[in-house]
């Protein structure tokens, strides 16, 4: 099911920011086409486009409020967008019901709690392995990439640290075999020095999966992230790639600040 | 174990010295039997609402629908079921019925979440109660229920393996079967609990089974958060469908055991939204989202009844003050004439739902795990982890573990 592709570098090349627009070579894997979303009547994502290529990390930044997350939550249908389309290896996910589009490969890492604490670390896991997979191979698998999680692996997973639970929930994004990982906010909440651990736990999944990451946390989004997207008010309002720009860069930290 | 053994254990502590006080205290063989049936209702009613998270309030209707296949069945007024179809099988035919329902019911209430699915399933439930109670089909007086005819079903419900009598023992208040094993003589009464109690003994593990399936942790990730379910590529739709269908089953077997040991229900005891109430109380007390919780939740609440009602010859403590307490302080005046005699009667007669009320809000404001629930928190945070995790696999040990309740 994975992709055996190593993360490339963007080969599309010349992104300027700011641009709304992003060239593209074949089908992507993900493409995003001027999506309207609401909650109830207030009018969230005006309009947002963007394309994530096979094996790609692509990042997703702006401050609060802009509609990262609803941008995550429209892709996989859980506040269905009311225009546009979402094209997921040129079919448009629209309409279609949310645990269609997770069993087509779409996996979802959460901000806040992102784990069901109810059930135990391996329950954790071995939900989100697809029917027909090798449970015990998957398990493995997580153990071997995250010790942690296997020295705790029959306590109950709202008993983990922040940064375990975090683990976790990207663990549960690596076995569901899936193609595309939509990482919300992986560092939100957590000490700088469990962010690296997460920071390389999201390296060690783009080895096996196109990322999309929202993240405030500028630095650490350019650094994991081969090409971004700035989101402002509802719309894309700057993009490229993150080797064109630093985390000190001007235009960009006007974006994030309130 | 201790309830495999409580029919023995009453018989030996009333007729021991202290019978007048273990009478008083303990329930009657007839009380545990309503413990079982009932307590495999609540168990159900847990199974859906306290694992998925989904306030299933119209959960009498699946028992109701239980209780009234049986009966009908046995009147003759079930089209092509004839009245001697084995009793087992009409338990399976009863739960059968109620995963129709439950489907119907559930593809329409489960568009709503929250109070909102309380309130509908609620809403069905006392839409077939209205119809039942005026459905004269049932019987010539619909309102205050039917009995099992003895013209066309004279015998006891037997509970055994259909089609062969030898392994089959008659079931009821009345006409059940007497046993002798040995030295062991059972009369009716205790056969009947030990039959009712193998039924809910099988849907107990069946339940159990399921909720440390695959399938249960499901449920449990649907409780928590719904959509990350959904996300993670579960059809939640589904799996809650399933899983109010299996619930329901359970609830109309626990009917059709009501209505077999009792050979007559109403429309009240029922399809009554008061039915699902009481599943909702003893959940709330013996532990919400803990299967054998309800059971003790039920077996809390009738004990608690039996102790403060006068009903029934099976003690309590109002008739053990009355013939207890010596005359003169019976008849000591405390208050404007009023005698403690009288003050007893004034407060114990007839007022036990009063005071479970009270119980009932101090149980949710104090003791929020229930009664389970609270025993496994307390021990999951000083014990070892893995003696919490052996308690979670091993609930079955504590179903048996009775007795604990048994000597509040």
């Amino acid at each position: 099911m994975s992709s055996s592709d190593t993360p490339t570098d963007d080969a599309s090349g010349a992104e300027t920011t700011p641009d709304t627009e992003t060239a593209s070579t074949g089908t992507p894997l993900l493409a995003v086409e001027d999506i309207h979303s609401y909650y109830g009547e207030s009018h969230i994502l005006e309009g947002v486009s963007l394309e994530v290529e096979e094996g790609e990390v692509v990042a997703l930044i702006g401050r609060n409020g802009v509609g990262k997350t609803t941008t995550l939550r429209s892709i996989l249908q859980l506040t269905p967008p009311r225009e546009g389309r979402v094209r997921y290896r040129g079919t448009d996910l629209v309409g279609m019901g949310t645990s269609d589009v997770a069993q087509g490969g779409i996996g979802w890492i959460p901000e806040d709690r992102r784990v069901f604490s109810a059930l135990t670390v391996a329950e954790n896991v071995r939900i989100a392995v697809p029917k027909g997979s090798d449970v015990d191979a998957a398990l493995a698998q997580v153990y071997e990439t995250f010790p942690a999680l296997e020295e705790r692996k029959a306590a109950e997973a709202g008993a983990l640290s922040g940064g375990q639970q975090q683990m976790l929930a990207i663990a549960r994004g690596l076995v569901g075999e899936n193609d595309l990982l939509l990482v919300d906010e992986p560092s939100e909440g957590l000490a700088p020095q469990i962010v690296a651990d997460v920071a390389e736990a999201i390296s060690a999944a783009s080895e096996a999966a196109t990322v999309l990451l929202v993240e405030q946390n500028l630095p650490l989004a350019l650094d994991l992230a081969d090409r971004f997207y700035v989101l402002d008010n509802g719309t894309v309002v700057a993009s490229g790639d993150t080797d064109d720009v630093s985390a000190e860069d001007d235009d960009l930290r006007r974006y994030l600040t309130a | 174990m201790a309830l495999a053994l409580y029919p023995g254990f009453y018989t030996l502590a009333v007729n021991s010295p202290a019978g007048a006080e273990f009478v008083t205290v303990l329930p009657r063989v007839e009380t545990m039997i309503v413990v079982l049936y009932f307590g495999l209702f609540a168990m159900s009613f847990d199974f859906i609402s306290g694992y998925t998270g989904y306030l299933s309030f119209g959960h009498a209707v699946f028992f109701g629908t239980g209780a009234y296949t049986v009966i009908l069945a046995a009147n003759g007024k079930l089209p092509l079921v004839p009245t001697d179809t084995p009793f087992v099988l009409l338990l399976v035919l009863a739960g059968l019925l109620a995963v129709l329902l439950a489907v119907a019911i559930g593809s329409v209430s489960f568009r709503l979440s929250g109070v909102y699915f309380a309130m509908i399933t609620l809403g069905f439930s006392q839409v077939i109660y209205v119809f039942v109670r005026d459905w004269d089909y049932v019987g010539s007086n619909p309102r205050d229920g039917v009995s099992v005819s003895f013209d066309t079903h004279p015998e006891a419900f037997e509970v055994g393996v259909p089609f062969v009598d030898a392994l089959g023992l008659g079931l009821g208040k009345l006409n059940g079967d007497e046993l002798a094993l040995g030295v062991v003589d059972l009369s009716t009464v205790e056969v009947s609990y030990y039959l009712v109690g193998l039924v809910v003994l099988v849907c107990y593990f069946a339940m159990q089974r399921i909720i440390h399936s695959p399938f249960g942790k499901v449920m449990l990730a649907i409780r928590e958060n719904e959509e990350r379910a959904r996300a993670v590529g579960y059809d939640t739709d589904r799996y809650k469908l399933v899983a109010f269908a299996v619930s329901a089953f359970f609830a109309a077997v626990a009917g059709g055991l009501f209505a077999g040991y009792s050979r007559a229900v109403s429309p009240d005891e029922t399809f009554f939204f008061l039915v699902t109430g009481d599943a909702l109380l003893v959940s709330i007390i013996g532990g919400f989202g803990t299967l054998a919780g309800p059971l003790f939740g039920t077996l809390f609440d009738e004990l608690f009844r039996e102790f403060l009602s006068k009903e029934g010859t099976g003690g309590g403590l109002l008739p053990y003050l009355q013939s207890h307490l010596p005359q003169g302080v019976l008849e000591a005046v405390i208050y404007n004439g009023m005698t403690v005699g009288e003050a007893v009667d004034t407060f114990l007669n007839g007022h036990a739902s009063l005071f479970l009320g009270v119980l009932f809000v101090l149980f949710v404001l104090f003791v929020p795990g229930g009664l389970l629930g609270t025993v496994r928190g307390r021990l999951g945070g000083t014990a070892s982890k893995q003696v919490a995790a052996r308690l979670r696999s091993a609930g079955t040990n504590e179903t048996s573990g009775g007795a604990a309740s048994e000597d509040d």
